[in-house]
């Protein structure tokens, strides 16, 4: 069997994926390009070629930049066009480019929003861009959070967007049993209780969070950096979690619209590493029915099977691993 | 790791549950691993699989023992319950270079004291035949990979037979192999032979018969577990396309499909009786097929990670004669009679009569039996070959076993209450659930009642109302199937298409549209791509999940660090092996306190 490995990695340039692809299997129309790595930008990397291979995101950005073409005004998401129609009109299949102009730009509006250093925070930014409305076309959906109060028995719900699930890890499960446990009832109680407009009182309740519009692309974010109060900084958990291909949800609520979707798993960006201030992120996303690997400016072709290297591991003692972090499935429909 | 597995997080693995018959428990001494324990590091091995056999050898202990672990394959005398295992002499140890064993096959026709045939599979698609007692054949069947480059992932013996074997690949594909035929230097030139609804077979185009005899195109992705039926016709077959499809062995043609709720199935067994096929997989659920209604039954949610691998517990189901079943009180003695008469296997039992209303009901469990069967019985439910389909014996409530990758061992109970429930209820378009219904809508106060998921108990309330589980016959369950089918394809338009596999038997009117499906499939040999996972929902092959009863698991339970690959139920006890390469015994209730009348014969040899 084959394991990545960095050196294996490595030896394999552009061509030699063009020669195991097959000139005859190589989609038209479609480039595999690996992206230039300015200095811990492999965070960035792994989540613009995850969205690159996200089917109607890429239309739209690609879109986007036809209409745009006479606006000057630079802002992430012009930049974000321009890198992928510069990766779409490629003349050759296979190589690598620079995303210069969206790193600067990233880079100077993280720091005038002085937001959080976290690569963590930072690897969902692409998808929360200033609101163009075709971004919650394709990522947006609603939770439905409902609360019982456990005094009067009313229960009242309030709807929330969403464009990405964040769901708490456990130790060998599967994204499935996460998703359920995002979705366990919780009871609200001392002081943590719940104003009832009913009874006009805090008062105990139960809350409870279920899907109730799902998404075309539901991007799920696993909680694998976990903030230890004893060591007072984050560690990765490393904790084995399989993904299937194929997924529906069981959180759905009564009322869902569309409870019944079905998707397929297109990408997942992967943190490798023992830490959040260390290590790096890759990502694998499917493309016309076969796997690709895609770290920084090499691109490999994997085989299906070695998705299971990116479930993590089932020790609790070694934190170091190649995890999924972020999986993007998008709806078959 | 060693630590951890030694010490550390032993504390939270049972060694003990209990059900309605007793405790189970963990037996410390029969536990089986490699003679040395090392660290573990085979996240990447193949999944740890056990095959049991018994020798005719008189010696005390006639049991074998075989299990993969990383590269390594080891045979051991298996000596049950009550005596402690002795690693240091296995019967065979095999180590490999560059390829590793993934799973392996008894043949118990040919069994005798002094030979034991033993198939075993390989992750590059070799398979090797070897004789773990005599040690002097060692025959290889796609040595240089000519016919399959993929790692073999189900081997076994076609029951009964003495030389034919089919082995299935994660290419899709799976061969029928006969032990003394040549696999020839060339790569194999296949004609097609017969081909149906997502899959193709096909014979080897030479003039001297050589291996394969068969190739089965199977479906989209990997085929993942196959399964022979009691009655020896039938084969289900489960892959990571998310289907289960049922052949006639012999004829060569599809008899049923399920599909998963989502993702890949992982494992496949039928219920003793051959009435019932369980499956497990992405889906974190067991799903239960009704053979003879060809669809869902119910589906069990209880484990938290996919479903490794599903058997029944021939040992723990509940039986009464057909006539009977319904009277109370009927003599013990004579059940026992009549079921020996019809069923060569079965074991009965009289000392724990279970569920209260229903008299004649007894476990069966093979513990009591005595002497005569054992011989037969013993290589699990799945490699029984003897069992007649349901001649006389009825059986009302079923037990089956599954593990996970959640490293969760849960129990299960398929009863008649559950399995006479009518085809899936009629919805409004809007699709408002049972679930709606049965809660009110509310937050259930209880966490353990899970999202969207009936229980088990309050099935009755819902679909069930209006029939009598008694009172429901197969004929009129049958009838109500087939106006729910019909009234299903009439309102609901676009449900049609995967409606007219069904239709198709009894109503011609949509045969335009199957012949022309049948027309594109002749016009190729390959297998059509199908992606009928969104049509086939809502149908019986895939109902949604409010249309059936989704059961609760009888026992769940953490049983080891890392997740379980094996589980086999057999009449002293059940083995569970996990992928660190631990096979544990646990023993059945009872067996372990001296208050078995039997036990000890048990120790007795020479059965059969």
């Amino acid at each position: 069997m084959k394991i990545r490995g960095k050196e294996g990695s490595k030896g394999a340039n552009a061509s030699q994926l063009e020669k195991e692809i097959g000139s005859e299997q190589f989609p038209a129309n479609e480039h595999y390009f690996g992206l230039v790595n300015f200095g811990n930008t492999c965070y960035c990397n792994s989540v613009l070629q995850a969205l690159y291979f996200c089917r109607g995101f890429r239309e739209k950005v690609l879109q986007y930049k036809q209409q745009q073409k006479n606006q000057k005004k630079e802002s992430l998401l012009t930049c974000l066009a321009d890198l992928f129609y510069s990766i779409a009109t490629q003349k050759k299949k296979v190589g690598t480019i620079a995303p210069k102009k969206f790193i600067t730009r990233l880079r100077k509006e993280n720091a005038e929003k002085k937001s959080s250093s976290k690569a963590a925070a930072t690897a969902d930014n692409p998808t929360v861009k200033p609101d163009p409305t075709w971004v919650h076309e394709i990522f947006q959906g609603t939770l439905t959070n409902e609360t019982r109060c456990l005094n009067c028995e009313t229960v009242s719900s309030k709807d929330e967007d969403f464009l990405d699930l964040s769901v708490d890890v456990e130790q060998n499960t599967s994204i499935t049993s996460c998703l359920r446990g995002f979705s366990n009832t919780e009871t609200l109680c001392a002081e943590h209780k719940y104003y009832c407009e009913v009874c006009c009182s805090k008062q105990e309740a139960q809350k409870r969070m279920r899907v109730k519009k799902l998404p075309q692309i539901l991007a799920l974010h696993l909680k694998r950096f976990k903030y230890m109060e004893h060591l007072n900084r984050y560690i990765k958990v490393s904790y084995r979690v399989v993904f299937p291909l194929e997924l529906r949800l069981f959180n759905t609520s009564d009322d869902a619209f569309n409870p019944e979707r079905l998707y397929d798993l297109v990408a997942v960006v992967v943190h490798c590493g023992s830490g959040p201030n260390r290590g790096h992120y890759i990502s694998i996303v499917k493309s016309h029915g076969f796997w690709l690997l895609f770290d920084d400016d090499i691109v490999d072709k994997i085989d299906a099977s070695q998705i299971e290297e990116f479930y993590g591991i089932p020790s609790d003692m070694q934190k170091n691993s190649e995890s999924g972090y972020i999986l993007f499935y998008q709806s078959r429909e | 790791m060693a630590v951890q597995s030694e010490g550390g997080g032993k504390d939270d693995l049972k060694t003990h549950f209990a059900t309605r018959e007793g405790e189970y428990k963990l037996m410390p001494l029969s536990e089986y691993s490699k003679p040395t324990r090392v660290a573990y590091n085979g996240q990447a091995n193949p999944p740890v699989k056990v095959s049991f056999v018994r020798v005719d050898d008189g010696s005390s202990s006639p049991d074998r023992l075989c299990f993969n672990v990383g590269r390594e394959l080891y045979v051991y005398v298996y000596k049950g319950v009550r005596k402690a295992a002795d690693l240091t002499k296995p019967v065979d140890k095999r180590i490999y270079k560059g390829t590793f064993p993934t799973c392996h096959d008894f043949n118990t026709a040919t069994v005798s004291s002094d030979s034991v045939l033993l198939l075993v599979g390989f992750t590059l698609g070799q398979v090797q035949l070897i004789d773990p007692i005599k040690k002097e054949i060692s025959k290889l069947y796609n040595e240089e990979r000519l016919i399959d480059k993929t790692k073999v992932t189900c081997i076994k013996w076609v029951p009964g037979s003495h030389n034919q074997f089919l082995v299935a690949h994660s290419s899709g594909q799976m061969y029928l192999y006969n032990e003394e035929l040549p696999s020839g230097q060339t790569p194999p030139h296949y004609q097609p032979f017969k081909h149906g609804e997502g899959f193709s077979i096909f014979t080897c185009k030479t003039k001297s018969t050589r291996n394969p005899m068969y190739r089965w195109v199977i479906g989209q992705g990997a085929i993942n577990e196959f399964a022979f039926s009691p009655c020896l016709r039938y084969l289900a077959v489960v892959s990571q396309d998310g289907h289960m499809r049922v052949f006639n062995y012999n004829s060569m043609e599809l008899v049923g499909t399920m599909r998963s709720y989502f993702g890949g199935l992982l494992c496949v067994c039928w219920s003793p009786d051959g009435k019932y096929i369980v499956t497990g997989g992405e889906d974190d659920l067991v799903t239960v097929w009704s053979f003879h209604e060809k669809r869902v039954i119910c589906r069990g949610h209880g484990h938290r990670s996919w479903v490794n691998v599903v058997a029944f517990d021939v040992h723990t189901c509940l039986v009464c004669d057909e006539e009977n079943c319904e009277y109370v009180s009927r003599d013990v003695e004579s059940v026992a009679m009549h079921n020996h008469l019809q069923q060569p296997n079965a074991n009965h039992v009289s000392n724990s009569s279970v569920n209260s209303g229903l008299g004649g009901i007894k476990v069966r469990d093979a513990r009591s039996d005595s002497s005569q069967q054992n011989g037969s019985h013993l290589n699990s439910n799945r490699n029984s070959t003897e069992i007649p389909v349901s001649a006389g014996v009825h059986y009302t409530s079923y037990r089956f076993g599954s593990v996970g990758q959640d490293t969760d061992l849960c129990l299960w109970e398929l009863t008649e209450d559950v399995v006479k429930q009518p085809c899936g209820k009629i919805r409004t378009p809007g699709g408002l659930g049972a679930n709606t219904a049965a809660s009110g809508g509310a937050i259930p106060r209880s966490n353990s009642v899970p999202n969207n998921a009936q229980k088990i108990n309050s099935v009755g309330n819902d679909v069930g109302h209006h029939h009598t589980p008694e009172g429901t016959t197969h004929p009129i369950q049958s009838a109500v199937l087939n106006a729910t089918n019909k009234f299903a394809t009439l309102s609901v338009a676009d449900r049609k298409e995967s409606q007219d596999k069904k239709e198709h038997k009894r109503n011609f009117s949509l045969a335009s549209r199957n012949s022309d499906r049948v027309g594109l499939l002749s016009k190729s040999n390959h297998v059509k791509p199908v992606d009928d996972a969104v049509k086939l929902y809502g149908t019986p092959a895939c109902p949604r999940l409010d249309e059936v009863p989704v059961l609760e698991p009888l026992v769940c339970k953490k049983i080891a660090h890392e997740r379980l690959t094996s589980i086999v139920f057999r009449e002293e006890c059940v083995v569970t092996a996990c992928q660190e390469g631990l096979v544990y015994t646990w023993a059945r209730p009872g067996i372990m306190n001296g208050i078995m009348p039997y036990c000890g014969q048990l120790k007795i040899d020479g059965f059969g």
